[in-house]
């Protein structure tokens, strides 16, 4: 049986441009998965191996998680490389949700920068433990002992060094390891032979100095280690090592590594901190729904023998077909297994068992608890639990975030139109964040999504890899229309035109509701309406919420409560009961004062402080509300919630007022209502095209 | 729940301030006590007592983070709305901008220069100033001096600072106002000290030039949640 102490499922997360996946080419290249090492933008146009993509490579970012495995020494590593960007966020979600341990990887130079701040919210939602890695120590203006101080105040982890750099910039030559007290260099044309010496003799003081304020810190989480300082004896390297881990995994402790993964420096003792200091699957509880217990929470076992439970995280529709990646979180997988999808009650049948080596596979027999794997041919939807009969769980549900911009895509010619339904299919499966429909009134062919730039990389893939030449109209806010108080309705549907006539009444109420979109309340009693036509009363609200008629947006957070009622012994139907609720919702949605709602972004401006008032200036002339600023030096972090309507070519003008200096990232906060006079234009033009048809 | 009721039950009434604040009289204020004792959850209430008045304020943290700062407000803003979600909340939170800084890089210069940023382009024009955080044992009189001018050049209604005392060093102005603002304390219009007391926890009115209270009195702050409470 595969001993789980000797696994890690970890991913690697990081801001955009960072170098993750030059690092993770380099651990590939370490752990001899790859023979040769690609650069992202290199000029061999090879591309790394993680970028499977051919967008990826061009742009030189990722944007799919692509998984892979690879062995290290006598452990196995699963690896999810996860986007940068903050429009996938979804994807780093979705990573984490399976991951046991994380990478984060800084640039010594730039710091911890408003995307850090994002994923490490994202760890800490997940209780990812992880490990800091300060790269391209390298590059001018490395700096690594200030990225850990922004580690500890920017994210207020508990960050310390346990290495530190032996030269920098330029004259990076390998690290010290304030553990061990040698002092680590990286030979070779790849840095594969790793030489170590004793520290130098100029550096020693810093580096004892270093070292005990280290073991200072982290005696906290061993009273073994307490002990053994206060004796002042020789503290055993073992013993560190175990307190280091045991305060990683509480998530009180964020050891700092460092090196420079385009130079080939560090990485193999990143690798050693990966099985020293990250959770193998073992160590975290995962917490999975009972579904034969009312949705009970209850703790996996990760036993390989135990009835399977296991979480299809990601969908892929590659050149082998559909791809469904799963992770096991107890017992085995074997090839030629029926299992069961919790969420549809099917019974699945495995086929195929891969291992994801990024867009290259090595099919295996079976997988055990704590695998990643890929599944062939599989219908499922991201996010299904796949079961052993014998057990009726699920994982919990991961946080989806709603789309706040859309765009209307028409296809050039009946090919592309063809085209595009193919891969609007695929990517709707594939990426929850990602939707499409088509306007009925229009006809034209709608996707929403997290940003600009997540919609334009799907325009993009839609052009290259389908074919589908697609002309792309302006980007729109998705609105949403609320009500902001109680109101009655008393509606009674009637039609008497020959034939069977229609006859339905519904009263009750409509409120506000917070945090849901639509709740139905049956508070009906006698039978004034009768309990075959609640559904149908349901039904019918449901189809009024979809349109609301300030400007057609969908309605949220409304609460239906019908209390009362008629019917009539041969004209009352489902349809008639469904009208009356649309009728009786339309008369109550008036008296509601609905409101329009708008996507209201998180925006953090990030640049030199002598272009803070120009920022801010910037901020406001968008309707921004500027929660605050932190000044560091010279550069200032501004934070705003601002309308995403008002974002559209911030870039460009963020570029042209700070000299191309200062940079920003943004993700969706909240719906707030529209001022009143933008709440006026907005009716305005929808009725305005409502009669222009 | 609408803003107004806040300001009606607010426990800060208990000291009189906003009657000073109503006669137009700018004034210095300033909180002391011991590190981690709740400076910022009294000044924090000061703040909101401000906002909900309908002025605007500028809370100055210096190394803290935004995000920390916030979350102060919206603790003692849920504590004191009692769970109740507040009707006019957007409003109230629009007459609120944090700044941070680090202790080496915050100076009245600075200020000014952020001050001006915002004021001349019509961006956000504070009423109350609050600075949390500022080194009282490395500034000399003039600087304190400098600030409250500053106070009264920008037409400022009040300032609230925050002052760390030590432990060890027991100094006292003839007031009773402790190291390390005891020689400085006629800069300040009302001084409070946060003094706990086995398991309670004081908030003494040492200095308080037009407050309602004498001073000597003593106010009780609530050790979980560090509101003040009403009299």
């Amino acid at each position: 049986m595969r001993d789980l102490s000797k696994v890690r499922n970890i991913g690697i997360s990081a801001h955009i441009d960072s170098g993750k996946t030059t690092l993770t080419e380099r651990i590939l290249f370490y752990t001899d998965r790859i023979h040769a090492i690609h650069e992202v933008r290199g000029k061999d146009g090879v591309g790394a191996k993680m970028d499977s993509m051919e967008l990826e490579k061009e742009r030189g970012i990722t944007i799919q998680s692509a998984a892979t495995y690879c062995s290290w020494k006598d452990l196995d590593i699963n690896i999810i490389d996860t986007p940068g960007h903050v429009d996938f966020t979804v994807e780093v979600e979705r990573a984490l949700r399976v991951l046991d341990g994380a990478i984060l990887v800084l640039c010594s130079v730039g710091g911890v920068q408003s995307q850090s701040i994002t994923v490490n919210r994202q760890m800490t939602r997940y209780n990812v433990p992880r490990i800091a890695f300060i790269n391209k120590c390298d590059r001018t203006g490395a700096n690594p002992a200030k990225v850990t101080q922004q580690l500890q105040e920017k994210l207020e982890l508990n960050a310390h060094m346990l290495q530190m750099p032996i030269g920098l910039e330029n004259d990076l030559e390998g690290v010290i390891d304030l553990i061990t007290m040698k002092a680590i260099y990286f030979d070779g044309d790849n840095g594969e032979i790793i030489r170590e010496e004793e520290i130098p003799a100029d550096m020693l003081d810093e580096a004892q100095e270093r070292r005990e304020s280290l073991l200072e810190e982290i005696s906290m989480f061993s009273e073994e280690l307490m002990e053994a300082l206060l004796e002042e004896g020789e503290v055993d390297t073992q013993l560190i090592w175990d307190a280091v881990r045991k305060g990683t995994l509480a998530l009180e402790f964020t050891p700092v590594l460092m090196g420079s993964a385009y130079k080939n420096k560090g990485v193999q003792k990143l690798l050693d901190a990966v099985e020293l200091f990250l959770p193998g699957p073992k160590d975290v509880v995962n917490m999975a729904l009972d579904l034969k217990n009312e949705e009970e929470e209850f703790a996996v076992t990760n036993d390989p023998a135990d009835p399977l439970i296991a979480l299809a995280f990601k969908l892929e529709d590659g050149r082998y077909g559909q791809l469904t990646y799963i992770r096991t979180y107890q017992g085995t997988l074997n090839k030629g297994d029926t299992v069961i999808n919790t969420r549809t009650g099917k019974k699945v049948k495995i086929g195929r068992l891969c291992r994801m080596h990024s867009d290259e596979m090595e099919e295996i027999d079976s997988c055990g608890s704590g695998d990643i794997v890929a599944l062939f041919g599989i219908d499922c939807a991201s996010g299904d639990t796949f079961c052993a009969e014998a057990v009726s769980a699920s994982m919990t549900s991961m946080h989806i975030p709603e789309p706040v911009i859309s765009l209307a895509i028409i296809p050039v010619d009946n090919k592309a139109q063809v085209n595009m339904s193919k891969a609007l299919n695929r990517f709707t499966k594939e990426d929850p964040t990602f939707r499409s429909f088509v306007d009925k009134e229009t006809g034209e062919t709608i996707i929403s999504g997290m940003g600009e730039l997540h919609l334009e990389v799907y325009t993009e893939r839609m052009k290259r890899e389908y074919k589908a030449e697609v002309e792309v109209g302006a980007p729109q806010v998705a609105y949403r229309e609320a009500i902001s108080q109680r109101a009655e309705f008393n509606y009674t549907h009637k039609k008497q035109t020959g034939g069977s006539g229609q006859f339905g009444r519904v009263a009750g109420f409509l409120e506000p509701l917070e945090d849901e979109e639509y709740e139905f309340v049956d508070s009906i009693v006698g039978g004034v309406i009768p309990r075959e036509f609640i559904s149908s009363c349901d039904k019918g609200f449901k189809k009024a919420i979809a349109k609301g008629s300030l400007i057609g947006a969908p309605i949220t957070g409304v609460k239906v409560t019908i209390n009362d009622g008629a019917f009539h012994a041969v004209d009352s139907s489902d349809v008639a009961f469904q009208l009356a609720s649309v009728g009786a919702f339309k008369e109550g949605y008036m008296k509601a004062k609905p409101q329009i709602l708008e996507p209201i972004m998180k925006v953090a401006v990030e640049g030199p402080s002598e272009f803070q008032g120009g920022i801010m200036g910037s901020i406001n002339q968008r309707r921004g509300m500027i929660i605050g600023s932190m000044e560091e030096g010279l550069y200032t972090v501004i934070e705003a919630e601002v309308p995403l309507s008002e974002m559209f070519g911030y870039s460009t003008v963020l570029r042209s007022l700070t000299q191309g200096k200062a940079e920003f990232t943004m993700e969706f906060a909240s719906f707030k209502p529209v001022p009143k006079t933008v709440s006026e234009e907005l009716i305005k033009a929808f009725q305005e095209e409502k009669k222009n048809g | 729940m609408a803003s107004n009721d806040l300001v009606v039950n607010n426990p800060l009434k208990a000291i009189g301030l906003e009657e000073k604040a109503k006669s137009g009289s700018k004034s210095m204020g300033l909180v002391m006590s011991r590190a981690g004792l709740g400076k910022t959850a009294v000044l924090v209430q000061f703040a909101l007592d401000c906002m909900l008045l309908g002025n605007k304020v500028l809370h100055i943290s210096i190394g803290e983070t935004v995000d920390k700062t916030r979350a102060w407000y919206d603790d003692i803003l849920s504590l004191i709305a009692d769970g109740e979600k507040l009707e006019d909340l957007p409003a109230v939170m629009q007459n609120r901008m944090i700044m941070t800084f680090k202790e080496s890089s915050f100076s009245k210069a600075v200020l000014e220069e952020r001050l001006d940023d915002l004021v001349e382009q019509d961006i956000y024009k504070p009423e109350c100033l609050i600075i949390d955080g500022f080194d009282f044992a490395s500034a000399d009189r003039a600087t304190v001096e400098e600030m409250r001018s500053f106070m009264e050049q920008r037409g400022l209604k009040m300032i609230w600072f925050s002052a760390i005392r030590h432990r060890d060093d027991e100094r006292l102005s003839s007031d009773g106002v402790p190291a390390p603002c005891h020689e400085i304390d006629d800069l300040f219009d009302t001084v409070l000290v946060i003094n706990p007391a086995g398991e309670e926890m004081n908030l003494d009115i040492v200095k308080c030039d037009e407050c309602t209270v004498d001073p000597g009195t003593s106010l009780k702050l609530d050790p979980s949640t560090m509101l003040i409470q009403k009299v």
